[in-house]
């Protein structure tokens, strides 16, 4: 991570615009901002990037078809600001290429946590860094070796799998389908309970308190995530 | 947005009624020109049955008053005009008495009958108007109110006023009510879409203790300061579900107990598989439901006389909870508690259980 990061606000609210960039400036990044879905794709074509903020109702274009020209030729991670009772609309985002969601009214706090998490995944991906660290948990994604409090844990390769995909967009939400394309193939899409049942035996073997899970979480309706450690969740 | 008072509101009144009358007055003259131009080349002998169309339009269009006038004048014509003596009042044919006595009968009858249908159909426009007024008044409430949340939390996290213990106060309560605000409109938005468009729930697989945990996470800032405690029973079936509506659901339920509780008294949360449910309760320490409000406090716009006053809320939680979980075949019910609190159970059917992976894994 660069010591200012560039992050582009694309939203057609100025009071939103407002906080996000005093918010923005005083956990030091620098700011651009956008009005339009059109001005928001030329800005990312013509500046380095460090994030885009992308709000999800914009008056000219729909949100997912600018993810989705985004991620044309571009890994810069994407959070999209949407609205609540849209669930369906949450996984179309994230399986076009978004990295994670904030729901309107957010705390700039949330955002920021969002931010900082989906900056350091990219920054582990460029460093090539193998070992994944969430709490009390590792993942050492080279020699494929779990450790809870250091102590390694046995996986069933299916779990392992699931752990893994999770583990490579850590901190950020992995949608029911996509996990269930990584883990147990394309024809089993509509098995979603097969889903619930490994992450029911994986927390029994990785979480401290499996009824309570603090690695991880379950986002109702849309996926689930690796949070990381206990105040994050 | 401004609000007009209707401050001519009798004025007004007087003058939709005085319409009504003259309209019915102008029916009944019409069906009497029909029948006099017609009486010639056709044999009418019950003419009285005519002039219940009078009645019964003006009943329908203008209220009770004018269809009295319609008819009191539906008497008044037919005797001038059709029954012996002609051109006079009187009426002598014992058979032309009987049908003017069971015209008042019947005019009477149907009249109030097409009363109360008028009366339903305004109540009924006046309830879609009112769900119209409250979704568009609570959408154009959110976009400012999502500048205040973001704005004061930039705020509450600024140097200047972090070191103010004062200052900071202040941002805290303002941060406190706009997630009130926020929340009550969210109130009022779930409601108008439940009346308005019906629940069309995505029914799927979930672990009933990920809605649990994430009700209680979605909660987390009301429950500030409390001990809450979760109970759940090792290997609870999945349930087929709507998550989010249950969640939400369930959160109504856990929000409920803790505005009418202490601020300090415990509330439990357990789940547990009875026979063919998943029972999912919420229990606190409050005073608790009296038997004969377990049923009203789900009813839309219920306030419990024992609290209306005290404490802020809508009447539309419970409701809102209620119909998400019905959307999924499920109940919702409260009981009075042995001791003391309420005990709020919202019960989930138990499916067959889906078939397990059969690829081995281990």
């Amino acid at each position: 991570m660069s010591d200012a990061p560039t992050v582009l606000v694309i939203d057609d609210e100025p009071q939103i615009r407002r906080f996000l960039r005093a918010g923005f400036d005083l956990a030091h990044f620098t700011v651009l901002e956008e009005e339009t879905g059109e001005a928001g794709l030329r800005t990312a074509t013509l500046r380095p990037l460090d994030l885009i903020v992308l709000d999800l109702n914009l008056p000219d274009m729909d949100g997912a078809s600018i993810v989705e020209r985004l991620r044309g030729w571009s890994t810069v991670p994407i959070i999209v600001l949407s609205v609540r009772a849209s669930d369906a609309d949450k996984v179309r985002l994230l399986e076009a290429g978004a990295d994670d969601y904030v729901v309107k009214p957010f705390s700039m706090a949330e955002l920021l946590a969002r931010a900082r998490t989906a900056l350091r995944r990219q920054a582990r991906g460029a460093s090539g860094e193998p070992v994944v660290k969430i709490g009390h948990l590792s993942i050492d994604l080279s020699a494929r070796a779990v450790f809870r409090d250091g102590v390694r844990v046995v996986l069933s390769p299916k779990e392992y799998r699931l752990l893994q995909v999770l583990a490579q967009h850590a901190g950020n939400v992995v949608t029911h389908n996509i996990l269930l394309k990584e883990v147990w193939g394309a024809r089993h899409m509509q098995n979603s309970h097969y889903l619930r049942i490994l992450v029911r035996k994986l927390r029994r073997k990785i979480e401290h308190n499996p009824k309570q899970p603090r690695i991880l979480v379950s986002e109702l309706g849309v996926g689930y995530r690796l949070a990381g450690g206990p105040d994050s969740d | 947005m401004t609000i007009t008072l209707p401050h001519g509101f009798p004025h007004a009144r007087l003058r939709e009624l005085l319409v009504g009358v003259l309209f019915a007055l102008l029916i009944v003259t019409a069906v009497t020109i029909t029948l006099l131009a017609l009486s010639p080349h056709l044999p009418i002998e019950h003419v009285t049955i005519v002039y219940l169309i009078p009645v019964i339009v003006a009943a329908l269009r203008w209220g009770a008053i004018p269809a009295i006038v319609a008819g009191i004048s539906g008497i008044a014509a037919p005797a001038f005009f059709f029954y012996a003596p002609i051109y006079d009042f009187r009426v002598h044919s014992p058979a032309q008495i009987t049908d003017i006595v069971m015209f008042i009968i019947v005019a009477t009858i149907t009249g109030r009958m097409a009363v109360t249908v008028r009366h339903a159909r305004m109540r009924a426009q006046a309830e879609n108007l009112r769900d119209a007024l409250i979704g568009s008044v609570s959408h154009e409430l959110r976009t400012p109110l999502a500048g205040i949340i973001g704005s004061t939390s930039v705020l509450a996290h600024s140097p200047a006023i972090e070191d103010d213990e004062h200052l900071s106060s202040l941002v805290r309560v303002v941060q406190k009510e706009a997630g009130r605000l926020d929340g009550d409109i969210q109130n009022l938005l779930d409601a108008t879409r439940i009346s308005n468009e019906g629940i069309k729930p995505h029914l799927e697989w979930v672990d009933p203790e990920d809605i649990i945990n994430g009700a209680l996470a979605r909660k987390r800032s009301l429950l500030a300061g409390r001990e809450v405690t979760r109970a759940v029973a090792d290997d609870l079936p999945l349930a087929y579900v709507d998550p989010t509506l249950i969640e939400s659901a369930l959160g109504q339920l856990v929000e409920n107990a803790a505005k009418y509780s202490p601020p300090d008294t415990q509330i439990s949360v357990s789940a547990a598989q009875h026979r063919d449910m998943i029972a999912i309760e919420v229990v606190d320490q409050g005073a608790g439901i009296p038997a004969g409000e377990a049923e009203k406090v789900f009813e839309r716009f219920y306030r419990s006389p024992r609290h209306a006053a005290s404490t802020p809320g809508s009447g539309l939680g419970l409701w809102i909870a209620r119909a998400l979980v019905e959307a999924c075949d499920g109940r919702v019910r409260a009981f009075a508690g042995v001791g003391r609190g309420a005990i709020m159970r919202i019960d989930l059917p138990v499916r067959p259980q889906p078939a397990a992976d059969e690829d081995v894994d281990e």
